[in-house]
């Protein structure tokens, strides 16, 4: 469904993706793992078109996409959803969730949809009128999933839905993620917390220094050696905080 | 008691107009990040735009047809001076939320450029605006003129429309988002740069119904947008910069302190009571009577 083949890109002179090739299948959940600074979020940028790529290709449903505005790429179906923290604050949760769907005409259509979203997170339903600014970081997160779904996407690009959340919150977030890629979503995501994406996907990439460093399913990735060192942790004490980079 | 009443009334549609032009000039500065100083010449573009429209209908009833002429002319000369000018320089300085002094100086220049090119235009002499408005209407002791009820209404109406726009339809959700932030807006799906234009466009035709709002009370003239820029800004800081309902607020307080003030201490100072205003304002509330976090905008 989205190929990227040996994309480069940075900002000015600063080049920061050396070559980035990874694949995501219909309906497959692929993790992109990665530390700060890496270019885990530059590659997001230049999938979704805030950055244009300056070498390679990347094809989405047969189509290259790349260098294409960003609200023509959200028109084919790719939809990038943001952390929490970019929710708009002055609107309303609702508000926020038609944003979503700008995209669309068919006002029946969107209003199934929003249905559908309510469905994944109550607890948007519940504040549906509240500006999101009233909203915590975990309410934040499921606002930000749910817009991204509201343009009814054939994949969306999910930015480290488990920045900085609590424990627990992830849990909850990461089994509505595994729920919408049950239901039939494409998805690629980046995280930090190595762990529990990798728990959720079916294959990961591992990106260095703009570039692909280790790939592989994501079982053999848990089991790798290479992995377990440089993001897992290998000490007891790490596991126990259930932290996957830091 | 009835000179107070006819000088709040003046005061009321005179600050109307003060509050249209800052509601313009806030529009554009919370919707993409310019501080523009070429719209008191976008306003006085306006109302020779206006005096075009009005030569062609002619008097009779054409008057809100002049002023929907004028609006939808001088909107698409702002959306002109955007795409060519401004696009170009908020583009190299990376994008609308960083343009800064390029951009500014940039709006002089255009200042001057718009006045140079009305000069040759229209020429230097003022214009009479002559709109047969009728008899004033008289409510008990006071004799309403009917242009002052024009203005009221005719602003009244664009700040309503305005405010329904960008709260209760699809394209003014949008216009919030890249207010907000131009990066997320693009990744809803939102095409941006369209929606630039359009605020611009929006925000130059609100300045070109001041213009002919005012035409039949003042003349017409070449340097007609250089007080009511300043007196704007005023109004636009007094409320709040950036915020729209504050934009009108403080256009109205401008408009009847500069009426009262003329009219109880002397008319020779007129355009000394706005600042005094902004000055009272600045030291007792320094973000403007609505200012609140100048992050939260839209």
């Amino acid at each position: 469904m989205l190929e990227i083949d040996s994309v480069e890109g940075g900002y000015g002179s600063v080049q920061i993706l050396n070559g980035v090739t990874l694949k995501v299948a219909r309906g497959q959940m692929v993790a992109l793992l990665g530390g700060n600074g890496t270019g885990k979020s530059t590659l997001l940028k230049a999938i979704s078109g805030l950055l244009k790529p300056t070498g390679g290709t990347i094809t989405f449903d047969g189509q290259r996409i790349d260098g294409l505005r960003p609200d023509l790429i959200v028109r084919r179906g790719l939809v990038q959803v943001t952390q929490g923290k970019e929710a708009y604050p002055a609107m309303t949760v609702e508000e926020n969730l038609r944003l979503g769907a700008f995209v669309r005409r068919d006002r029946a259509g969107v209003r199934r949809t929003l249905d559908r979203v309510f469905e994944y997170f109550p607890v948007l339903r519940e504040r549906r009128g509240q500006l999101a600014a009233t909203l915590s970081g975990g309410q934040l997160q499921m606002l930000c999933i749910g817009r991204g779904l509201m343009s009814e996407p054939k994949m969306i690009l999910l930015d480290e839905p488990s920045a900085a959340l609590a424990p627990q919150i992830v849990l909850d977030i990461f089994r509505i993620i595994g729920r919408i890629c049950r239901d039939g979503m494409t998805l690629l995501m980046v995280e930090q917390n190595v762990r529990m994406a990798l728990l959720l996907a079916e294959y990961g990439y591992v990106i260095k220094d703009g570039v692909i460093h280790i790939e592989g399913p994501a079982e053999a990735l848990i089991g790798d050696d290479n992995v377990r060192l440089s993001y897992l942790g290998g000490t007891v004490a790490d596991r126990d905080r259930g932290l996957g980079l830091h | 008691m009835q000179y107070f009443l006819d000088l709040v009334i003046v005061g009321l549609s005179i600050g109307i107009v003060y509050g249209l032009v800052a509601l313009s000039i806030s529009l554009v500065y919370s919707g993409l990040d310019i501080v523009h100083f070429a719209h008191g010449e976008i306003y006085m573009l306006g109302a020779f735009l206006g005096l075009v429209v009005f030569q062609f209908v002619g008097a009779g009833p054409g008057y809100p047809l002049v002023l929907l002429g004028s609006m939808v002319l001088t909107g698409f000369v702002g959306v002109a001076i955007e795409r060519l000018f401004y696009r170009r320089l908020t583009r190299a300085g990376g994008g609308y939320t960083f343009a800064g002094m390029g951009m500014i100086i940039c709006s002089f220049g255009m200042s001057i450029v718009l006045q140079n090119v009305a000069f040759l235009i229209w020429g230097p002499k003022a214009l009479p605006f002559p709109v047969p408005f009728g008899m004033p209407i008289e409510i008990g002791d006071i004799a309403l003129p009917r242009s002052y009820l024009w203005i009221i209404i005719a602003a009244v109406v664009l700040m309503t429309g305005l405010h329904l726009f960008l709260k209760k339809t699809r394209l003014g959700l949008a216009v919030r988002a890249v207010a907000h932030n131009k990066e997320i807006a693009y990744l809803m799906g939102i095409n941006v740069p369209l929606m630039i234009s359009l605020v611009f466009g929006i925000a130059c035709a609100l300045a070109a119904a001041a213009g002919v709002l005012i035409g039949p009370i003042n003349y017409v003239q070449v340097l007609m947008g250089i007080g009511i820029l300043i007196k704007a800004f005023a109004a636009a800081v007094v409320g709040g910069f950036g915020n729209l309902p504050g934009a009108v607020v403080g256009g109205l307080l401008v408009g009847v302190t500069e009426s009262l003030g003329a009219g109880y201490v002397s008319g020779n100072y007129k355009d000394i009571y706005a600042f005094l205003l902004l000055i009272l304002v600045l030291m007792l509330r320094p973000s403007g009577i609505f200012g609140v976090d100048a992050r939260v905008k839209a």
